[in-house]
């Protein structure tokens, strides 16, 4: 009996609305922050713009805190600096780990089980841990790329994994066996399962090293003021929330808002989780 | 005494959306009797299989009616439980078992749900199930998972739990399919007699006519929904009314009569092997005499016959460079294959092409395009427009050129995917073609048609071909000489023509009677591989011991010697 083509199951298609309204929300989130300054009725970090710690009003609507900051213009400002930090955070984990798997489980055998091992323990340690420890050596400044180093072993480590079985494939034995070169075989991985994955991994990323970032900050290792993140908002809320509650929730739920579109957009997959 | 009646089905109309699947079909089915319902994939066979096996579809509107046994006969489209006692039995390449778990665990299971007794009595009934169908199968084989397993070895097992289940209809879907000759010989034979010493009904359905011709009971060919053509198989193959039976009896590659003699002596040599012995490390070489010599000229077509595990394809590995051997030379294309380097190997090696049997061979998340495309892209770095041109050509001529450019291959049939092999192979224009099962699994049209290609690609293209296969019909469609393996050895080797003329060994005369079952003697009802002990002497037989179920399909394991039997 020849077997017919595959046809797309209910939770296929269901998975592939997800990742529709997950691209769909963060492209507004995008829009939304790329017109921050024009949003915001007040530049970031502006002090005594309305009355002390007044609850969400019609004129406030996500109220003020206690220097009597607007919270809606700081929150869209402190969304904005955090996307600032995610992207590029974002693509040195695809970097240095999804794209970095992929090649180095084509290197020879030593040299990929070395890689595979170093990344191994890297990927066993907690990203954000890890992210720490590079901010102590190297800067504050230098958050993005700490994030994006921390995050990127488990993404080496899956990208790795799932090259060594392509690697391994009935079928590439088939193209050895007809001369067919590592390099057309690395091509072969390039083309169809990082670039076909690109979008997936590129979104996981982004969740993982927002999830990264704004701890670090929430801890004092991340952003500094003036320009706060969502999670130097939070942490700068923290003495009085339980009196003014507005001042971290409504950080707190754009925060989680941001990491549910971008674990929409890579279809739930779980990933490089913190 | 007319037996009982077990299946009745009346004016039987199946649609679905707006394509009508079974259009006004009637039959029965009495208890004792067996029925092979044949047709292509268009036929509506599959409907019919689902309203018989009491199969929920929910896309299915049904008209007509049916009755189980001494029930009522009742409207098709209402489904219920029948008053029988239906098992179903699934073809082993379709993997209808979780491969994690125990196939023994398994099948105790089915057993137990179908007899509702308890797993130590259903062990039990597997067991004795197993031990009168396939003695030389040892139960013990069955504490193996799926994939560890041959697949023949898997059919024999979930045949066992099918009949041990006592039923009083077995419904067969395409049990045998894409299983050696002799397999099917020996399998359809062993459900003859179960069938017989039982009771049952049986209905078997079939795409192809092999199990057919082995189960030679009432036939009904289907067709667009429709009965075409239905009688006793020996009346059918005798002779066919309608053109479409016709024409599905000719599709299929049979033994001629005659074979006009064809000699391996075109050309130049390409392949000569010379006193090779293949004897794993650690154990003893084989003795002078029992190396294989043998040259392959160009442009000839040299068939490796044997069943699975004969140790065909660890040949073909030592050839290739694939594996190492212990003593030998090879020589292919006059280099010799035991100086080369690993990167000189390879190189050598671009001019080979595969098609295979086994649809993993091709890599599932290429485009159709690209699939063509590679080797004239890796090898010659050919400017776009050449390659388009090439790859043009090859489509057009394996009939994918009409398929969207970016096709996935994993989206195409187990037809469309052998299909682009040859396109492959077309376009890499090789000295030497690796054919290896090339007709497994596949319908007698479509088997037709894989042959014509391949014709045509020797004749084109001009390359050798080294085919492996268990069929001597397929030998002889498609190759000019023979060697006929067994167990590791080699038993008999010459112009096929005068093999099947006078075949001297046992082991051809049993290939070539499961190829025309109606020319010889019915083959032993058991696998050859396992036959060679009494049960209780025999040892699992691991897949991998002798021959792995596909070229490259599995780690190369240790592999027995192949030899030429002295003399």
């Amino acid at each position: 009996m020849n077997p017919a083509p595959p046809a797309a199951t209910g939770a296929q298609s269901l998975r592939t609305s997800l990742r529709i309204l997950g691209w769909t929300g963060l492209g507004l989130i995008a829009v939304a922050v790329s017109l921050s300054d024009f949003l915001a009725s007040a530049p970031p970090d502006a002090a005594a713009i309305g009355p002390l710690m007044l609850p969400p009003t019609e004129a406030f609507k996500f109220g003020t805190d206690i220097l009597g900051r607007d919270m809606l213009s700081e929150t869209l400002h402190g969304l904005s600096v955090t996307l600032r930090l995610a992207v590029p955070a974002a693509l040195i984990a695809l970097l240095f780990g999804t794209l970095f798997g992929s090649v180095a489980a084509r290197t020879p055998v030593m040299v990929s089980l070395s890689l595979r091992w170093l990344l191994g323990i890297l990927a066993a340690l907690p990203a954000l841990l890890l992210a720490i420890l590079l901010i102590g050596l190297t800067a504050r400044g230098w958050a993005s790329l700490a994030a994006g180093l921390s995050a990127a072993p488990l993404g080496f480590v899956r990208s790795f994994d799932r090259a060594s079985l392509q690697a391994h494939a009935v079928h590439t034995e088939y193209a050895r066996a007809t001369g067919i070169s590592s390099a057309t075989l690395l091509r072969r991985d390039l083309v169809y399962e990082f670039s076909g994955t690109l979008s997936t991994s590129a979104a996981r990323a982004l969740a993982a090293v927002t999830i990264i970032l704004s701890t670090t900050s929430f801890l004092g290792f991340g952003a500094e003021p003036p320009h706060r993140d969502l999670g130097l908002m939070i942490a700068a809320a923290k003495t009085y929330y339980l009196h003014a509650w507005w001042t971290a929730a409504f950080p707190a739920l754009t925060l989680m808002i941001l990491i549910l579109f971008a674990r929409l957009a890579a279809g739930l997959d779980e990933g490089e989780r913190p | 005494m007319r037996s009982r009646r077990l299946l009745d089905i009346k004016d039987l109309r199946v649609s679905r959306a707006s394509t009508i699947e079974l259009d006004g079909v009637s039959l029965t089915l009495d208890a004792g009797e067996a029925l092979v319902i044949l047709g292509d994939g268009s036929s509506g066979k599959d409907a019919l299989l689902r309203i018989i096996g009491n199969f929920s579809d929910r896309g299915q509107e049904a008209t007509g009616t049916i009755q189980f046994g001494d029930g009522e006969a009742r409207p098709a489209h209402k489904r219920g439980r029948s008053n029988l006692r239906t098992t179903y039995l699934a073809s082993a390449r379709v993997a209808p078992l979780n491969p994690h778990v125990s196939v023994v665990s398994q099948l105790t299971r089915v057993v137990a749900n179908g007899l509702g007794v308890p797993g130590s009595s259903a062990s039990e009934d597997l067991r004795l199930a197993l031990e009168r169908l396939a003695p030389a199968l040892p139960f013990a084989a069955l504490s193996k998972k799926s994939g560890e397993m041959r697949d023949d070895e898997l059919a024999w097992a979930m045949l066992a739990a099918a009949v041990a289940q006592t039923p009083d209809l077995l419904i067969a879907d395409h049990a045998f399919s894409g299983l050696t000759p002799t397999a099917v010989a020996a399998l359809a034979g062993a459900l003859a007699d179960a069938q017989k010493r039982q009771g049952f009904g049986l209905a078997y359905f079939a795409e192809a006519l092999q199990t057919a011709a082995h189960l030679r009971c009432r036939t009904i060919v289907l067709r667009q929904g429709k009965v075409i053509e239905e009688g006793d198989f020996e009346k059918l193959a005798g002779g066919q009314s309608h053109a479409y039976t016709k024409t599905l009896f000719k599709a299929l590659p049979r033994l001629s009569e005659v074979t006009a003699l064809r000699g391996n002596s075109r050309g130049e040599p390409l392949l000569q092997v010379q006193g090779l012995d293949l004897s794993p490390r650690g154990k003893k070489p084989s003795s002078a005499s029992d190396a294989i010599s043998f040259e392959l000229r160009r442009g000839a077509a040299l068939a490796l016959v044997g069943e699975e595990g004969s140790g065909r394809r660890a040949l073909v590995r030592a050839l290739l460079g694939l594996q190492r051997f212990a003593r030998g030379r090879v020589v292919l294309d006059q280099v010799d294959m035991g100086i080369l380097s690993a990167a000189m190997t390879s190189r050598l090696r671009r001019r080979i092409a595969f098609v295979t049997g086994s649809d993993a061979a091709l890599d599932p998340r290429m485009t159709l395009w690209d699939t063509v495309d590679e080797p004239l892209r890796a090898h010659l770095h050919l400017p776009r427009d050449m390659i388009a041109g090439y790859r043009e050509t090859a489509l057009k001529r394996v009939g994918l050129a009409s398929h969207a450019a970016g096709s996935v291959v994993a989206t195409l049939s187990g037809f469309d995917k052998r299909r682009l092999q040859v396109a492959r192979a077309i376009v890499s224009a090789p000295f030497l073609c690796v054919i290896d099962e090339p007709l497994r699994g596949l319908d007698a049209f479509a088997q037709s048609i894989m042959i014509e290609l391949l014709t045509e690609l020797r004749k084109q293209e001009g390359p050798a071909f080294l085919l492996i296969t268990a069929d001597m019909r397929v030998a002889q469609a498609l190759a000019d000489d023979a060697i006929i393996f067994k167990q590791g050895k080699l038993v008999e080797r010459g112009p096929l023509a005068e093999i099947m003329r006078a075949p001297k060994d046992d082991e051809t005369k049993k290939l070539l009677a499961a190829a025309a079952p109606s020319r010889g003697p019915e083959p032993p009802a058991a696998p050859a591989t396992i036959a060679a002990k009494p049960a209780s002497q025999q040892a699992p037989v691991s897949p991998d011991e002798l021959d792995p179920p596909i070229l490259l399909d599995e780690p190369i394991a240790d592999e027995s010697a192949v030899t030429e039997s002295p003399g």
